[in-house]
């Protein structure tokens, strides 16, 4: 999962920023001249750590009076300590934020405002993918944050099983039909003993991410109105989009139910499915299975293509000691050059454009369908009250819809939209 | 006795508080405070990063109306009232069955010891295996034709599922306590009791179970408290999700709202529903000791 942000700025005035920049030079003389140190806070594995780990050593090579000291923890623990670190007024100078959690974050005045800086600097932002850069942006202008990379949703699939079965590669024509005709093929019981071996399609349900919000937004439905006051999936279209993954599972049989793979994992990386909507941060995992990796993407809807695209953002704690050096380094991870290191990782899109049209469309085959995602993906959902919305949201789904199917899409979404609009109504 | 000043009682009296000293000067610190705290902040509404509002009841009156609380309170209830008396009775069972002198008894003692020395976590992820639709659990079951079962996201079989896996998991302790209080009875009550005629039923109602109730007595308070705090096992089973009503218990539901909706004054709120719960079942459970716990 990732992050993405808006929020809104006052803009520090220069005074301050001096006089911050005084201080923190006091305090730097008084404890005996010791240079800058900021703290840089990810979620991760260990890998993504190695991996931010090598672009903080091109910055403290170049930056040699700065120290940064990257510190990684998984998911769920990240924001934890998170959370007690801003309690305590002790968080870390530099952190990593999820695009949909930025607005609870930022709304309660915890983020710096980075737009005096931007402007102090020139700082051009626009060679940055305007939609990631917009999802750290407030109302009133300000931007609390930039983005560090970008995840996009593809069709991954399985060039041996397709072979093997002598289906036509998914490829950019596709519609929600191709994939439950080429599915069916796919999904087969190799040894005869009733129970499926190969599934035709494997997704995640437990987030709109993975693959629903985007089957909504393709059969012509939205998530949140334009306003983020209330919620549009109570419209024919975003049930219509929902009921197109349960479908998936108990009518077309083409999927996995969720608790087949809830313990053992990915089904299509364990070469037991010969489709996955997934994410892009699941390219190295792929690769590393060893699979004949194809990559497509999302089979079209009625309304046309489209994916979710989620940034995880880079944001300075606003009682950071020494934001000016948290700055500097914010702005190194967008630049070209720490986009090309962390590019290499394979599991997320760059975020500066020059990189993205240029060395990450070439770097691994099925690069350029990432690229391309961009320009027909949306955001994913960001709004104030997130976590409660999605956690009140997927209960319901998961028991009722994806799990077994006791309700259809729309009478789930019934029996739950006014919940959601009165979480919506409370932020 | 009465208590004479300077004399060998009040030294150990002396001795008895400086070596309670290191636990009674970290629970006041690191626990009577945030305790206290806690309870001034569950008339807040407070997210933890912005000052706190004083609400009054409302968090309260909010819970009643809760569902998703409501569910994790029938869950974390229906938890405690399934996994002690199953808990105790097996563990009665086997402490029986192991307090005799056979060949090799301290490795099978041992054995049933092991699960409580591995992380939940890990027996959890274990047990999820055994759970899965298409796990061990659904496969021993299909032979004698019964049709697999969704043991996890069942409602009906949620809770149960997991409170078989937590008593397979704790049982261990308490049979090494029913076993340490079986060892306790002196082998001339047995003694005297086969003198007046007394069968192997009769020695174990009339001298065993009286003279174990204080064992009894002890993993029932354990347990009961243990209970209500059950955590690591739905978190762990409910992945890659979050657990849902059928599987959300009272802790799950505090740190939920504490530490994701910034909602730490109804977190607060919620903690000392369950707080005024347990320390409530704990006083009558108390209370009730004198009827049945035989002090030897």
């Amino acid at each position: 999962m990732n992050g993405a942000t808006r929020s809104a700025g006052r803009p520090m005035r220069l005074a301050t920023i001096l006089a911050a920049g005084a201080i923190a030079a006091m305090t730097a003389a008084a404890c005996g001249g010791q240079k800058p140190a900021i703290e840089y806070s990810i979620w991760g594995d260990p890998s993504e750590l190695q991996s931010q780990q090598a672009i903080v050593d091109v910055f403290k090579k170049a930056n040699p009076d700065i120290d940064v000291k990257v510190t990684v923890s998984d998911w769920s623990t990240y924001w934890d300590k998170l959370q007690t670190g801003l309690a305590g007024g002790a968080a870390p100078d530099v952190f990593a934020m999820d695009g949909p959690l930025f607005p609870d974050y930022q709304a309660r005045d915890v983020l710096l405002d980075l737009k005096p800086y931007i402007d102090k600097d020139g700082y051009d932002v626009s060679k940055l993918v305007d939609l990631a850069v917009k999802d750290f942006t407030t109302a009133d202008g300000g931007q609390y944050g930039l983005p560090r990379d970008l995840n996009s949703v593809v069709l991954y699939y399985n060039k041996a099983m397709f072979d093997e079965a002598g289906v036509a590669y998914p490829d950019d024509t596709w519609t929600w039909e191709d994939l439950v005709a080429a599915g069916k093929k796919l999904t087969k019981d190799k040894d005869g003993d009733k129970t499926i071996d190969q599934w035709g399609l494997y997704t995640e349900t437990t987030d709109m991410e993975n693959y629903w919000s985007s089957l909504v937004w393709q059969n012509g439905g939205d998530v949140l109105a334009p306003d983020g006051k209330t919620t549009l999936l109570d419209s024919a279209e975003a049930k219509g989009g929902l009921q197109f993954l349960q479908d998936l599972i108990y009518r077309e049989k083409i999927m996995p139910e969720p608790a087949l793979f809830a313990e053992t994992g990915d089904a299509f990386e364990q070469g037991q499915a010969a489709m996955e909507a997934n994410g892009s941060w699941l390219v190295p995992t792929l690769l590393n299975a060893g699979i004949d990796l194809g990559i497509a993407p999302l089979p079209a809807g009625a309304a046309g293509k489209v994916t979710s695209l989620n940034p995880t953002g880079a944001v300075v704690y606003k009682k950071s000691k020494n934001p000016e050096a948290a700055w500097k380094f914010v702005k190194f991870l967008t630049s070209p050059e720490a986009q090309q290191m962390l590019m290499q990782l394979k599991a997320a899109l760059p975020i500066d454009k020059s990189v993205l049209a240029g060395p990450y469309a070439s770097s691994f085959d099925g690069a350029q369908v990432f690229a391309d995602s961009i320009a027909y993906g949306h955001l994913k959902p960001s709004f104030k009250g997130y976590d409660k919305f999605t956690t009140t949201l997927q209960a319901e789904l998961d028991t009722n819809v994806f799990n077994a199917p006791n309700k259809t899409a729309a009478e789930a979404i019934d029996a739950v939209v006014g919940e959601l609009n009165a979480i919506l109504a409370q932020q | 006795m009465a208590r004479r000043r300077g004399g060998p009682l009040a030294a150990e009296v002396r001795w008895a508080w400086l070596f309670l000293a290191p636990t009674i000067i970290g629970l006041a610190l690191l626990s009577a405070g945030p305790i206290l705290a806690t309870l001034g902040i569950s008339f807040t509404r407070w997210d933890l990063l912005t000052a706190p509002e004083f609400v009054g009841f409302d968090n309260f009156r909010e819970l009643l109306g809760d569902h998703r609380f409501m569910s994790a309170l029938r869950n974390t209830v229906l938890f405690t009232v399934l996994s002690i008396p199953l808990d105790m009775a097996l563990a009665l069972f086997l402490a029986l069955s192991l307090n005799r002198a056979i060949r090799g008894i301290a490795w099978i003692r041992t054995s049933y010891f092991l699960p409580l020395v591995t992380s939940a976590t890990a027996i959890s992820l274990v047990w999820a295996w055994i759970y899965a639709p298409n796990g061990i659990l659904n496969s021993i079951i299909g032979f004698v034709g019964v049709p697999p079962q969704r043991w996890i996201t069942d409602p009906f079989w949620a809770v149960p599922a997991i409170v078989f896996m937590t008593v397979w998991q704790g049982v261990g302790i308490s049979t090494i306590i029913f076993l340490a209080g079986l060892q306790a009875v002196p082998e001339e009550l047995y003694d005297a009791a086969d003198v007046d005629g007394a069968g192997r039923w009769a020695r174990l109602r009339y001298v065993t179970l009286p003279l174990l109730t204080p064992s009894l007595f002890f993993t029932g308070i354990l347990g009961l408290i243990g209970a209500f705090q059950v955590f690591d096992q739905v978190y762990v089973l409910a992945r890659p999700g979050n657990p849902t009503e059928a599987t959300i218990t009272l802790v799950y539901f505090i740190y939920e709202n504490g530490f994701r909706f910034f909602r730490m004054g109804y977190a607060s709120a919620a903690s000392w529903i369950l707080f005024v719960i347990v320390g409530v079942l704990t006083l009558i459970y108390f209370r009730l000791q004198r009827r049945w716990v035989h002090y030897q």
